[in-house]
């Protein structure tokens, strides 16, 4: 992978939960409104971006024995230092998304990229790979949100989209809404990946 | 040898380092994450306790000490008295660690106003429905006098289905400041004394 196809895999070909259908707990549980979306997609970005980094850093210093133990200890660093900032800057955010944040530990796409990328890869590629993933997660969590927001509750981030007459579709911001928009989602990709010849995971 | 040596020396490193930048910047965060759950947690709990406004209720603070731990008081007065304190304390044996509550008490009567959750870490759906207003309900009008306790035990609290880890550290967790309510009541309203002299009794 070059410098360029790291910095935009993630955005189609390998873009998350969709095309890696990794982490999907955070994009079914925190994508309730849009702005819950993007902020658990920015958190996961900068985790991504900074773990790739260090663990790109530290790939020939770290044994391959050990090598997952310190890959959770640089990612778990770097998501209690995320849910320290969020609490002292964005306190309404880290209610909001709760213990979902702690959570990002076990991301498997945090994990997935260190193993299969930051750990055979030099720095500033690793950098540019979690920076398009994460912001491919990103992308994807605040349509997943937005989705669920307008059709369960008539707004977009917060705004009213529709007039007073609306009447919400409760169903879209519970559990089984989640499910039912990131299913449709992957099909219509899937249906849309097809129909170009393109090559995908799901077949 | 040498490279089990070289396993625990690095990931060693790794963990030591990591531990040092986190708490670096857990003490240098702490106090605007303290002013920051100030004005969304506690101030709103106040006001519910209390029915007064936050910010005329967040300065009325003392801190008593007991078994190594301290516990933040708020207070209001009436007319130069104190008629209502709330006292925070860590509910141990959550699922996920403390749940930290406040409790209003209404010290004229001895009743207790009510119980709000300031943290926890509970389980969304599990243990997190100890913040629902109809469980919380179950605090007002409980009296100083007795211990509480679940209804399983011999108390008048029913614990939450599937929940009975959080409901017991809220019960846990009331039982700390009943016991500071019951046995240092003096105490607590010397230091709201102490703590009061330079400022003007409300409603005065």
């Amino acid at each position: 992978m070059n410098f360029r196809q790291a910095l935009t895999h993630g955005f189609w070909r390998d873009l998350p939960p969709f095309r890696l259908v990794l982490g999907l707990c955070p994009s079914l549980a925190v994508t309730a409104t849009a702005e819950n979306g993007l902020g658990m997609g920015v958190a996961v970005t900068f985790v991504l971006i900074f773990s790739n980094m260090f663990i790109s850093m530290l790939r020939k210093v770290i044994p391959d024995k050990v090598r997952i133990a310190s890959y959770i200890v640089l990612i778990a660093t770097l998501v209690v230092l995320v849910e320290l900032v969020m609490k002292a800057f964005f306190f309404p955010l880290s209610q909001q998304l709760g213990i979902y944040i702690p959570l990002i530990v076990v991301n498997c796409i945090i994990l997935g990229r260190a193993e299969a990328f930051a750990s055979r890869n030099p720095v500033a590629i690793s950098m540019a790979d979690g920076l398009s993933v994460g912001l491919g997660f990103t992308m994807s969590l605040t349509l997943v949100g937005s989705l669920r927001e307008i059709l369960g509750a008539g707004t977009w981030f917060a705004m009213p989209v529709f007039g007073e007459g609306y009447e919400p579709f409760g169903f879209m911001v519970k559990a089984p809404g989640a499910f039912l928009c990131l299913g449709v989602l992957l099909g219509l990709m899937n249906a849309w990946s097809r129909k170009r010849g393109e090559i995908f995971i799901q077949t | 040898m040498r490279e089990i040596l070289r396993l625990v020396v690095v990931l060693g490193l790794i963990c030591s380092l990591s531990a040092a930048a986190l708490a670096y910047v857990r003490e240098a965060l702490a106090p605007r994450i303290e002013q920051q759950s100030d004005f969304y947690v506690r101030g709103p709990a106040l006001e519910r306790l209390f029915e007064r406004p936050a910010d005329e209720l967040l300065a009325n603070k003392v801190v008593i000490e007991s078994d190594g731990l301290s516990y933040p008081v708020f207070f209001t007065r009436e007319n130069g008295e104190v008629t209502g304190i709330a006292v925070e304390a860590p509910g141990h044996g959550g699922y996920a660690g403390d749940i930290v509550i406040m409790i209003g008490v209404d010290l004229p009567r001895e009743r207790l106003l009510g119980v709000e959750i300031v943290a926890h870490g509970e389980t969304p759906g599990v243990g997190a429905r100890v913040e629902t207003p109809s469980f919380r309900r179950q605090w007002t009008g409980m009296t100083v006098a007795a211990p509480a306790a679940l209804r399983t035990d011999g108390g008048s609290v029913d614990a939450i289905t599937g929940a009975t880890y959080s409901s017991r550290a809220m019960i846990d967790g009331t039982n700390q400041v009943l016991d500071l309510v019951r046995g240092r009541k003096a105490e607590i309203l010397e230091l709201i004394a102490a703590a009061g002299d330079d400022r003007p009794a409300e409603g005065a």
